[in-house]
């Protein structure tokens, strides 16, 4: 292990890192399960993994209170859809643990013609039941991964899933109270609350043209089974194609609004530069983080594997488009590119689709090889980090060196 | 422990005429416990008593290595933005307290 790399991602198992690291981070590792090593540059990079968290399987544990839960890569190994039991976890507050389905109540209101509060039932009965495969993908999705680090929570790349959301669209439930003339946004806030008073609550706003969206839900429904609580029963928003921090959990409240959102979650937060920045750059533009761009990522081999000299290899990964189908995948080296085979088409524009690569010979080292996805906007990924201080966005071309032995 | 979200997704028949029908039941579930362990240091039962009703010790030793100025921004931003009720005194045990950390090895917090 004196190459740093060959260490990376690799799981460590957690008895054996108890003993080599007796304090605080790796006595909870030692507590919950193990320890799983996200290559963070610079460090601390080593967090723990459980299955404790109800419904889930072996997760990365970022937080535990309230939970930030990162998918480990090997979920992403096979296919194109997340299970329920992998998918990330994120809340930016404290949320209530027991939900009654017939008390629940969503209110609709601000500029509308009649405001209303509807049951779950009125809900599922404002119009057409709609399915959706998209990915749900955090805005600091591969943040601990900037160079120079950013503070905020350091996830690797998987907090990202792709799943089939169930529900009815906005615009229908929108219909029950009528949008009123002069709006412009449509603005979700959830049960989940603040755990000091004046601090800001977790509320998030669309544009009015997004909220009309035909594919823009109030899901109920996560892979065909109840959104669990950890995603945000009994409801919450989905728009395909933008960043999660939108998909607002436990919907409570939709309000429309007939200007700007000053809230400190849209105002303040979740923006990034609208100019290049360094990190010495103080007083520049921003704007809301709001469509994905393409990314891509090799499943079959973790940094540091070993392949077989003078053999054929086979790489395979998941890619997505992000607001926009997926075009294409590459295989980048230093110097060159080989275009990779897309699997199928599965599950429409805003899920993730496989490819693979087949190499006839392996004929040494491939150092720093990576695959560029590009869309049919013709966003492609770019070579070098858009590095801005909050980490949001990353699709820098991912990365790996495979030694042939 | 597993969630007792057992909500029904009752698919309408196929040739049936009425609409697709959900059926919404009571959700709930039990959290884990945080096992708090924060590492000795100065300004360690300032941490405990102002920070960890909101942050998991496991996120603040997870952090990467910033200058002091970073986390003195980043507490006043806690007070400011966040009204913790954090006296300017505790701040400063606060700010001493991560720098303390993040001088430590990485195997040893």
């Amino acid at each position: 292990m004196s190459d740093p790399r060959l260490s990376r991602r690799a799981l460590i198992a957690g008895a054996a890192t108890t003993a080599l690291a007796a304090p605080a981070l790796a006595s909870i590792g030692a507590k919950l399960g193990g320890m799983i090593d996200l290559g963070l540059p610079g460090g601390p990079s080593l967090r723990p993994t459980t299955p404790a968290f109800p419904g889930k399987g072996e997760m990365i544990v970022q937080r535990i209170r309230p939970p930030l839960l990162e998918t480990p890569m090997d979920a992403f190994a096979k296919g194109t859809i997340t299970p329920n039991d992998r998918m990330f976890v994120r809340w930016n507050w404290p949320f209530p643990t027991e939900v009654k389905a017939a008390e629940h109540r969503v209110a609709v209101g601000g500029a509308v013609k009649a405001p209303v509060s509807l049951t779950l039932d009125d809900v599922a009965a404002a119009g057409e039941h709609i399915s959706v495969v998209a990915i749900n993908q955090c805005a600091g999705n591969g943040r601990g991964l900037s160079e120079p680090r950013v503070t905020g929570t350091q996830w690797g790349n998987g907090a990202m899933g792709c799943a089939k959301w169930t529900g009815v669209r906005l615009k229908d439930v929108l219909a029950k109270a009528g949008v009123a003339e002069g709006a412009k946004r449509v603005r979700f806030a959830g049960l989940d609350v603040p755990l000091t008073d004046g601090a800001p609550q977790f509320i998030k706003s669309v544009p009015l043209d997004i909220a009309m969206r035909d594919d823009v839900l109030v899901a109920w429904a996560m892979n065909d089974e109840p959104l669990p609580i950890l995603h945000g029963f009994p409801l919450r928003i989905v728009v395909p194609g933008w960043f999660s921090t939108y998909w607002v959990k436990m919907l409570s409240t939709i309000e429309v609004l007939t200007g700007e959102d000053e809230s400190h979650y849209v105002a303040e937060t979740y923006r990034w530069p609208s100019v290049p920045v360094t990190p010495e750059s103080k007083d520049f533009p921003t704007v809301p983080i709001t469509a994905m761009p393409p990314r891509a990522f090799i499943t079959s081999h973790a940094d540091g594997a070993t392949v077989a000299l003078g053999k054929p290899l086979v790489l395979e990964g998941i890619a997505f488009g992000g607001d926009a189908a997926l075009e294409r995948v590459d295989l980048v080296g230093k110097g060159w590119e080989i275009p990779c085979e897309l699997g199928p088409d599965e599950h429409g524009p805003y899920a993730f689709r496989r490819w693979s690569v087949n190499l006839p010979q392996v004929a040494g080292d491939f150092e720093e090889v990576g695959v560029r996805a590009k869309n049919v906007n013709g966003a492609v990924q770019p070579e070098t980090l858009v590095w801005n201080p909050s980490g949001y966005a990353r699709n820098v071309i991912e990365r790996i060196t495979l030694r042939a032995q | 422990m597993r969630a007792a979200a057992t909500l029904i997704l009752a698919l309408a028949l196929a040739g049936c005429d009425s609409a697709p029908k959900v059926v919404f039941a009571d959700a709930s579930l039990t959290l884990p416990d945080e096992p708090v362990e924060l590492p000795e240091g100065p300004g360690r039962d300032a941490v405990l008593e102002n920070c960890t009703a909101c942050h998991s010790p496991s996120t603040m030793l997870q952090q990467p290595k910033v200058s002091k100025e970073k986390w003195e921004s980043i507490v006043g931003k806690m007070k400011k933005l966040y009204k913790a009720p954090v006296d300017d005194a505790a701040a400063a045990q606060v700010v001493d307290y991560m720098m303390h950390v993040q001088s430590q090895p990485e195997a040893s917090r």
